[in-house]
């Protein structure tokens, strides 16, 4: 089987959809990457070049971190004829699983926050990490969330920090999306407020 | 189903955008995201924004409802319903509850909407700030730099003039804490059901080119103030004469041959869902 641009590129953005408007809730794109097979040749994930298929094209620009980076931008360009540039200037910024620590981090820093007027000019951040799954190391909060939800996700680092540094000044931001080896999507828009539950039990004790 | 058209009739590339747009707005509760509006084969002004969130959503799987101003039957929802059915041979459907997608002009459905809907609702203008600021230069910087007092102001010379608040439709809601916002001309009746809803609320507007969103489990509150509370229009002692819901939207009509004054369900598939699950009961 192949994979349709048309129909299955529409299901990957229903589940973006999905997972965007209820964050914390992890989304399987496992069903459409086993389409893809055999058709990426490049670095990364089967995952990540769905989505960027489902949001790419030439009115937009990205840029890849990661050791196969210009690979992947070679691929991705030729797939949707996006442009690749400087990280501050991307829509969308792409981090490969091994781009190694501080990445995120680095990113993170240097993507476009939008401004005031226009915070939908803001860069979107698409990361490959460690096993997305259910549990409660990280508490969210916010729009599309009842209460409050639990997620575990394998990544190392201060990238929350480093998130909500940037995003201090709502509405300005980044929007996360991570996938994982699964291809299970989660997705952080900006008004997702994420907390360490080490620091839920600091409060605790205190 | 036509196929000289691409699936949903748009092309890959009016979808992305639209999507790309949709997201943002996501991430943004109640900002209004622009968005290059395409030509479609309806008139813009007639719920193009809507059809466009439409279409770029729809899959083979979903099931579509559409209403205007609570009517399944109306002409433009009739016209709406018969382009996506034709351009995606998607499933069509009246009952609010068996639908994935629901369109509506100027209604949010008495049923409650469940996690897996997406409502889509037609915008004819967008911003709430603009019965007092034409330029959109300015509003945009009014919204940026959370300067809202001219959508306060508005609300007071109302409460002056006429001794109530007087937005029969459309009274702008504030979203999350942040962006004031048009809830498109549903009735103050259905404001409320905006907030904390349990499914996805997306606004759509063509001929502003605008779309804008309210996530699932988002604050909305109506602008009110302390001494002049929000009140939605109220219909106690009212009935629908056709199947005796109360606490629902009433239409207000009248008798021409009598002159009797009479109310009736605005939400017809939910008037019909009550008459029949009555006459089921009858019969057994």
């Amino acid at each position: 089987m192949k994979l349709d641009v048309v129909h299955d590129l529409q299901s990957v953005y229903r589940k973006l959809v999905d997972s965007t408007s209820r964050p914390g809730l992890i989304s399987d794109l496992g069903k459409e990457a086993a389409l893809l097979d055999g058709e990426n040749a490049a670095g990364c994930s089967r995952s990540l070049l769905l989505l960027a298929l489902t949001l790419l094209d030439p009115e937009v620009t990205f840029k890849v971190y990661g050791s196969e980076a210009e690979a992947v931008e070679g691929e991705i360009n030729q797939l949707t004829f996006a442009k690749a540039v400087q990280a501050d200037q991307a829509d969308y910024l792409f981090l490969l699983k091994d781009a190694g620590a501080g990445y995120l981090e680095h990113a993170i820093e240097n993507a476009n926050p939008g401004t005031f007027a226009n915070p939908h000019k803001s860069a979107v951040i698409i990361a490959e990490t460690g096993a997305i799954t259910e549990g409660d190391n990280l508490l969210l909060s916010g729009p599309g969330i009842q209460t409050k939800i639990g997620i575990n996700v394998e990544l190392a680092g201060d990238w929350i920090e480093k998130r909500n540094e940037k995003n201090r000044e709502y509405p300005t931001g980044v929007d996360l999306v991570f996938v994982d080896r699964n291809h299970q999507l989660l997705s952080l828009p900006r008004t997702t407020q994420i907390t360490e539950s080490r620091e839920v039990e600091k409060e605790w004790v205190m | 189903m036509i196929n000289a058209y691409n699936f949903a009739f748009f092309d890959e590339g009016s979808k992305r955008e639209i999507r790309r747009a949709t997201l943002k707005a996501i991430a943004l509760p109640g900002y209004q995201v622009p968005f290059a509006s395409r030509e479609m084969p309806i008139g813009r002004g007639w719920g193009t924004g809507g059809l466009q969130l439409t279409l770029s959503l729809i899959g083979r799987e979903d099931v579509l409802k559409v209403i205007d101003q609570g009517s399944d039957e109306s002409v433009n929802a009739v016209s709406i319903k018969k382009l996506v059915s034709d351009t995606t041979g998607v499933q069509i459907t009246e009952h609010t509850s068996q639908a994935t997608i629901i369109q509506s002009r100027h209604r949010i459905p008495e049923v409650p909407l469940k996690k897996e809907q997406i409502l889509v609702l037609q915008v004819p203008l967008p911003e709430p700030l603009r019965y007092f600021e034409s330029s959109e230069h300015e509003t945009k910087k009014l919204h940026a730099e959370k300067e809202y007092s001219g959508a306060w102001l508005m609300l007071f010379e109302q409460i002056m003039k006429y001794g109530s608040m007087t937005t029969g439709a459309d009274h702008p809601v504030m979203v999350h804490g942040r962006y004031v916002m048009a809830p498109s001309p549903i009735p103050r009746f259905d404001n409320p059901k905006m907030d904390e809803n349990e499914a996805l609320i997306l606004l759509g507007a063509g001929r502003e080119k605008k779309i804008y969103a309210v996530p699932p489990f988002t604050r909305i509150v109506s602008l009110d103030f302390e001494d002049y509370p929000f009140e939605k229009e109220s219909f106690d002692g009212k009935c629908c004469r056709l199947c005796g819901s109360e606490g629902v939207f009433l239409d207000e009509l009248i008798d021409e041959a009598t002159g009797e004054v009479y109310y009736q369900c605005n939400d017809t598939s939910y008037c019909y869902e009550i008459l029949n699950k009555d006459e089921k009961a009858g019969v057994n």
